[in-house]
């Protein structure tokens, strides 16, 4: 590359940005792109200068923020902290939900009521009459070899 | 044999100096000495990107405001960037949330650097420079402030960032949110804007 370098390219080695090998190479062996490189650069350096001459005492401030930091830190990062909390508050709300929702929900909706066609009264009494009665049919039949069920239970239970 | 060695007795080595890690870990502990290692490591920079968004008056307290900050929330830093880069950011964020306070209290004035200029030039560095070649530069740092002043926003913080804090293009890419390639973009506009305004140093 025998041309100088372009404003662009110009600019680009200033800002320190990457330039192709051709004008990278032309720069390392041309003074006068060199030159108009550095003195944007210079200038640049010279504001930076101005401000490192406001610089505070760095020793004073490190002090001074030594004697601003809390006495102590928790162990634990405070991330994890956060989160512990949000979890322990998300427990909370679903704790206090289902109560409100177990205190005022009305009766279960599993099984509906069923309303009783005879009175309890009714089906007791057809209970004691059942039960009153021993010579039920049903027992004979089960086990038709025990002609007599009373001789069988003295038998067998002796 | 002889590298792997050189490689441990390297890495036993008890001089080297402990690196942002090591000391983030212990200062998470509550160590106030590695932080202070920290302060000392990092202040300067902290102070140079505030400098940079609140003006000289303000880089100070708003350093100090950063660097506790940090201190306090050291159980955020989760290793993802560099320490420097997370403590930029904080820095960043808090000269921003200042700047925002004061302008609702109706309290900033929009251009900073205004309130400096007249007692900073004072303590410019003479080096051996004759009296009119000092007169010179003074006027061209002068001149670039001024046209700095006035690139766009973006542009403005990106070349700060790169030049005065002396920031890596991908670190500031990470710090504002931006592509790298946006960050060079932007830069190379600043730059070349600047040069084409300040004639003398093209």
């Amino acid at each position: 590359m025998n041309t100088h370098l372009d404003e662009h390219q110009i600019t680009a080695a200033v800002a320190g940005l990457e330039l192709e090998p051709e004008a990278e190479e032309h720069l390392v062996s041309c003074l006068s792109c060199r030159q108009r490189v550095a003195a944007f650069k210079d200038l640049i350096d010279a504001r930076g200068e101005q401000m490192a001459a406001e610089m505070p005492d760095w020793d004073r401030q490190q002090a001074e923020i030594l004697l601003q930091l809390p006495k102590s830190l928790t162990g634990r990062p405070a991330k994890t902290r956060r989160w512990t909390r949000a979890l322990f508050a998300a427990a909370a709300a679903v704790l206090v939900a289902v109560g409100l929702e177990f205190m005022w929900s009305p009766a279960p909706m599993g099984e509906p009521v069923v309303e009783l066609e005879v009175p309890i009264e009714q089906i007791l009494a057809e209970v004691d009459a059942a039960l009153a009665d021993d010579s039920l049919p049903g027992f004979e039949s089960i086990d038709p070899g025990v002609d007599d069920p009373k001789s069988y239970f003295e038998n067998g239970a002796s | 044999m002889v590298m792997l060695q050189a490689a441990v007795m390297d890495f036993s080595r008890s001089d080297a100096p402990p690196d942002d890690d090591a000391l983030v870990l212990r200062a998470r502990n509550g160590d106030r000495d590695a932080f202070g290692e920290l302060v000392n490591r990092h202040q300067r920079r902290v102070w140079m990107v505030c400098r940079q968004y609140v003006g000289v008056d303000e880089a100070d307290a708003a350093a100090q405001d950063s660097l506790v900050k940090a201190f306090t929330r050291i159980g955020d830093f989760d290793r993802r960037a560099a320490f420097s880069t997370w403590l930029t950011r904080i820095a960043i964020n808090t000269c921003l949330d200042g700047l925002r306070k004061q302008r609702r209290e109706g309290v900033i004035a929009d251009n900073c650097e205004d309130q400096e200029r007249a007692g900073v030039l004072a303590q410019v560095p003479d080096g051996q420079a004759g009296p009119e070649t000092r007169f010179q530069q003074r006027q061209a740092v002068d001149n670039l402030r001024d046209r700095e002043q006035e690139l766009p926003p973006k542009q403005r913080e990106i070349f700060r960032l790169r030049f005065y804090a002396e920031m890596e293009l991908e670190e500031i890419a990470q710090i504002l949110d931006i592509h790298v390639g946006t960050v060079k973009t932007q830069l190379h506009r600043a730059v070349h804007r600047l040069r084409g305004e300040l004639g003398a140093y093209r």
